[in-house]
């Protein structure tokens, strides 16, 4: 019994012992447990949203850009895109390998990918491969139970129909690297043309989105998001047939069709041949691709349009015409006799027939396109005074049209002369000014603008984006002279030995306009004497260019035009003709009944 | 059937309550688990409730002295159990350790340890320590206890093993032996410590040192704790609603209805969950030991009382250790909420007994 209470005792001690123990562990619990959920709460629960919330960017669709017709030139596609956490970044290489069965990552893909790992924008999710094909996306659908932590994601990207015809005008879009907002590396911005001038307009604006993931890197739901606002549509003037009519024209032809109304000053019309793949570079061209398009002699990435530069030829005798008819009161019934050539000072100075036109007066010295007439205008003429009375067509200055780029060209004087030549003005030069050779330089947009204003009368102010209706003013030009230009106009395509008889229309609109040669060489002493050589007779390079500009229909003047084939000879042969079929594409069908 | 009434009516229903209610708190918290699985999961799990809550009412029916007598036998026939487990047993999460019968696996390990705290209990009722010094009177209980630790340790069920060799220690402890007998177990742990570590396999040693430094290894073992902590930390004071967890829901907490229910329960009820969980065993603990503090004289009972509730007790802080980080993650669930038959079921006959010798109290003393 001592035994046993002895016993009892020290069970009892010894439970005493245990339960002290029970309440030290109970503590520690305890303890931690309020560190766990009281004190480091705020943390805990950062981490578990961390865990499960992933932020995506949501990118706005850019605006579609219509035509005057409302055909869409440039919209957008859907684009498939591969996505992967960013936390699993590690992953990457991992999942590539394994991939390559049924999605192949390109040289390009994978630098692409290179920059949007390095890139952190706010998004959790770095994209792995753009443009996924129907294809692809069936393969992987079927295996991406072995992926975790990627997703698919349909997004909006910028797609051209006539990726070919529309580049220079429209432009294109691509990433910008000068970015300040680092968090939209993946939206495309406008790099030129229509896209690049009208980027804040086009863009819309980004959202976000919050989605719930779980471990497996699945997406469980939507949280919430800011959606993103697509950008506006714009509508341009353009008319997509005419303009693909015009480059289907063109094939084979360095050069430039540019077409407007002469009601609106609407751009109808911007073609610049060769051109480039405007979704190539939309989706990024690569290195290689870019060096070969900047090395190119024919010059694919030049909007010919507006930079291109050219010597007007013979389609500025209209101008020089009208200035002496306008400010010197020159009667047109004066006639000069045209021997093949003019002498001023010791010089001699040609036409353009060798054996000379004769007598000529002023209409039929356009519509002849007669130098020496010009010539013996042109003593008669102060270039400053010309060149002062050239800017009301644009010559020499900015239309001011809406796409980024646009070159002004050259319409000398003394002034310029001394600036860039630092010489003197010589007489002679105002007598190679007149016909539009010597220092004169010109757009295919400047000469089509020029016609454009001969035709209407009006101030024309070319824009390629659809506003509301544009009003122009009169220009400050006598209706009978004006009148005069355009019948001379009328005589160079429909009276027989105008230089551009062979393309007149048949019908009832007629098309007006006036050929040009713009000469690429000088011509010397020695050749004119041994016999000019024909334009086919001479290398590629130093062949003139092929120039027409006009407009139709005569009565009622709607579209203005302007061809420029570059090294194709005279304007009649090759320049003309392409004109007569695009007007007559444009009349036939897109001249309302009532204008 | 009237003296069955009598007993029924002599039940301490305060207990039973209270270690319902536990036993509800899982069924509420694993429907939440399982929600995404198949609803059988949450069926099979209410069905082992009440059974569990059945054979506790069973047991606490039947006289403590049934026990005391057959404990032995008892033990015999499970350790034969256990070693058939051990040997030939169905293998499930990565070790040996089943028994199937007509369709229902269980653990011979769980319910061994019952047997052995009852073995235990009487070895020092009968044999009553007179010299603490007596080094050869401890054979026999110690062979008790290695031989199915051994087995266990074999099948490998490491979370199984090191409880029962701690609740034993204590038994062993409370049952009286010198502190120099604690102090040479203690000095022959410490020199054979490097050799054991040598026999963890490598994932359980990574277990242990990776809760040292969970951030080193945030995607191996690191992972399920970092996880956990988050889940429990997120939950906050109130939590984040019953079927709200975003931790658990979305899995990135592991095995949540099983070993992480308690980091579950954290994040969905908060502090507020968590703390009257821990109350509740304490509350179920304390009871317990009022109930043992009566029997001054009977040192079977006493033993057995303390033997009981420590496995249950140490079993539970444990795992709520394991699951907030203090100790390594070793494979053992939360004592009546977790998922899982056998070890629950030995938890319902662990508190069948103490009913049954509260039972005693009523009628006897």
């Amino acid at each position: 019994m001592i035994n046993r209470k002895n016993n009892s005792y020290l069970l009892r001690k010894r439970s005493f012992v245990l339960g002290g123990l029970k309440t030290l562990f109970t503590l520690i619990v305890f303890g931690k447990l309020y560190h766990l959920q009281i004190l480091d709460k705020l943390k805990y629960g950062k981490l578990s949203d961390l865990n499960r919330i992933k932020v995506k960017i949501l990118y706005p669709q850019r605006g579609i850009i219509y035509d005057l017709y409302n055909h869409p030139i440039a919209l957008n596609r859907p684009d498939f895109q591969l996505n992967i956490f960013r936390e699993k970044e590690d992953l990457i290489n991992k999942y590539i390998s394994s991939l390559r069965r049924v999605i192949e990552f390109s040289e390009k893909d994978l630098a692409d990918l290179k920059e949007n790992i390095r890139n952190k924008d706010l998004s959790d999710f770095i994209i792995m491969k753009k443009n996924l094909g129907w294809s692809q996306l069936e393969a992987f659908e079927l295996i991406s139970n072995n992926f975790p932590f990627l997703i698919i994601n349909k997004e909006k990207t910028r797609s051209y129909d006539n990726s070919f015809i529309f580049s220079h005008v429209i432009g294109y879009v691509g990433y910008r690297k000068d970015l300040k907002n680092k968090k939209l590396n993946n939206l495309k911005f406008g790099i030129s043309g229509i896209e690049k001038l009208f980027d804040k307009t086009l863009l819309g604006k980004d959202g976000w989105i919050k989605l719930e993931t779980n471990s497996k890197g699945r997406i469980k739901k939507e949280l919430n998001k800011k959606i993103a606002i697509p950008g506006e549509n714009l509508k341009t003037n353009l008319i997509a047939p005419v303009q693909e009519y015009a480059y289907s024209l063109l094939k084979g032809i360095n050069g430039a069709v540019v077409m407007i109304d002469c009601k609106n000053g609407g751009i109808n019309c911007l073609l610049s041949t060769p051109s480039f793949d405007s979704n190539e570079f939309s989706n990024g061209v690569t290195a290689e691709k870019w060096k070969l398009l900047v090395n190119d002699k024919s010059k694919p990435l030049l909007n010919r349009c507006i930079a291109g530069l050219y010597a007007p030829g013979s389609t500025f005798k209209l101008i020089t015409a009208l200035y002496v008819l306008e400010q010197l009161n020159f009667n047109p019934k004066t006639q000069y006799f045209c021997s093949g050539f003019t002498e001023f000072g010791n010089r001699k100075f040609h036409c353009w027939k060798e054996g000379g036109h004769g007598l000529v007066d002023l209409k039929g010295a356009i519509k002849k396109s007669c130098d020496c007439y010009f010539y013996n205008l042109a003593k008669l003429i102060e270039i400053d005074s010309l060149s002062k009375f050239s800017k009301n067509f644009f010559l020499g200055t900015s239309t001011k049209v809406d796409i980024p780029n646009e070159l002004i060209g050259i319409m000398p004087n003394k002034n310029w002369k001394k600036k860039n030549k630092g010489e003197r003005w010589q007489k002679g030069e105002t007598l190679n000014t007149v016909i539009g050779q010597g220092f004169m330089l010109a757009t295919p947009l400047q000469i089509t603008t020029m016609t454009a204003i001969l035709a209407s009368g009006k101030k024309i102010k070319p824009k390629i984006v659809n506003n509301s209706d544009n009003i122009f003013e009169n220009i400050e030009i006598s209706e009978k002279n004006l009148a005069f230009i355009r019948d001379a106009m009328y005589s160079v395509v429909n009276e027989y030995e105008g230089t551009a008889y062979s393309s007149r229309l048949a019908g009832k609109y007629s098309l007006v306009g006036k050929t040009g040669t713009s000469q690429v060489r000088k011509i010397s002493k020695e050749e004119r004497e041994l016999g000019v050589l024909k334009n086919e007779e001479i290398i590629y390079k130093l062949r003139d260019h092929s120039i027409f500009t006009g407009f139709a229909p005569h009565d009622k003047p709607k579209f203005a035009i302007t061809v420029v084939a570059e090294h194709m000879g005279s304007g009649s042969k090759v320049a003309a003709p392409i004109a007569k079929k695009v007007i007559k594409f444009a009349l036939k069908n897109f001249l309302k009944s009532n204008e | 059937m009237n003296e069955i009434l009598s007993k029924l009516k002599n039940l301490n229903w305060f207990y039973f309550f209270l270690v319902s209610f536990l036993s509800f708190v899982g069924i509420v918290m694993i429907y939440s688990a399982t929600s995404a699985m198949e609803i059988n999961i949450f069926f099979n799990h209410i069905t082992k409730v009440f059974l569990g809550l059945t054979i506790m009412i069973i047991i606490s029916q039947i006289d403590i002295d049934f026990w005391k007598k057959n404990a032995f036998y008892f033990y015999l026939i499970f350790l034969i159990l256990l070693i058939w487990a051990s040997f030939y047993g169905h293998i499930g999460k990565g070790s040996r350790r089943w028994i199937e019968i007509s369709g229902f696996y269980f653990q011979p390990s769980e319910f061994m340890k019952i047997f052995i705290i009852l073995s235990l209990a009487k070895f020092f009722d009968e044999k009553k320590i007179k010299d603490p010094s007596d080094y050869f009177f401890l054979v026999l209980p110690i062979l008790i206890v290695l031989l199915p630790v051994g087995l266990i340790l074999r099948q490998p069920d490491l979370g199984t093993a090191a409880i029962i060799l701690f609740v034993c220690f204590l038994i062993f402890f409370v049952a009286g032996l010198s502190w120099k007998f604690f102090a040479s177990i203690g000095f022959f742990m410490l020199m054979i410590a490097p050799y054991l570590w040598s026999l963890l396999k490598n994932y359980q040693k990574q277990r242990i040192l990776t809760l040292f430094n969970p951030e080193n290894d945030p995607l191996g073992s690191g992972y399920h704790i970092i996880q956990s902590q988050i889940a429990i930390g997120s939950g906050g004071v109130f939590g984040k609603g019953w079927m709200k967890g975003t931790q658990s829901h979305l899995d990135f907490l592991p095995e949540k209805h099983t070993d992480f229910i308690f980091s579950m329960l954290g994040e969905e009820f908060g502090f507020l969950g968590t703390l009257s969980v821990v109350g509740l065993i304490i509350v179920i603990t304390s009871i317990t030991y009022n109930i043992a503090n009566k029997f001054n004289r009977n040192f079977f009972n006493r033993v057995l009382a303390y033997g009981l509730i420590s496995n249950f007790f140490f079993a539970s802080m444990i795992n709520m250790s394991m699951v907030i980080g203090l100790l390594p993650v070793v494979g053992l669930p939360l004592p009546l909420v977790s998922y899982g038959g056998s070890s629950m079921i030995t938890y319902f006959i662990g508190f069948g007994l103490i009913l049954s010798m509260d039972r005693g109290l009523k009628t006897n003393y």
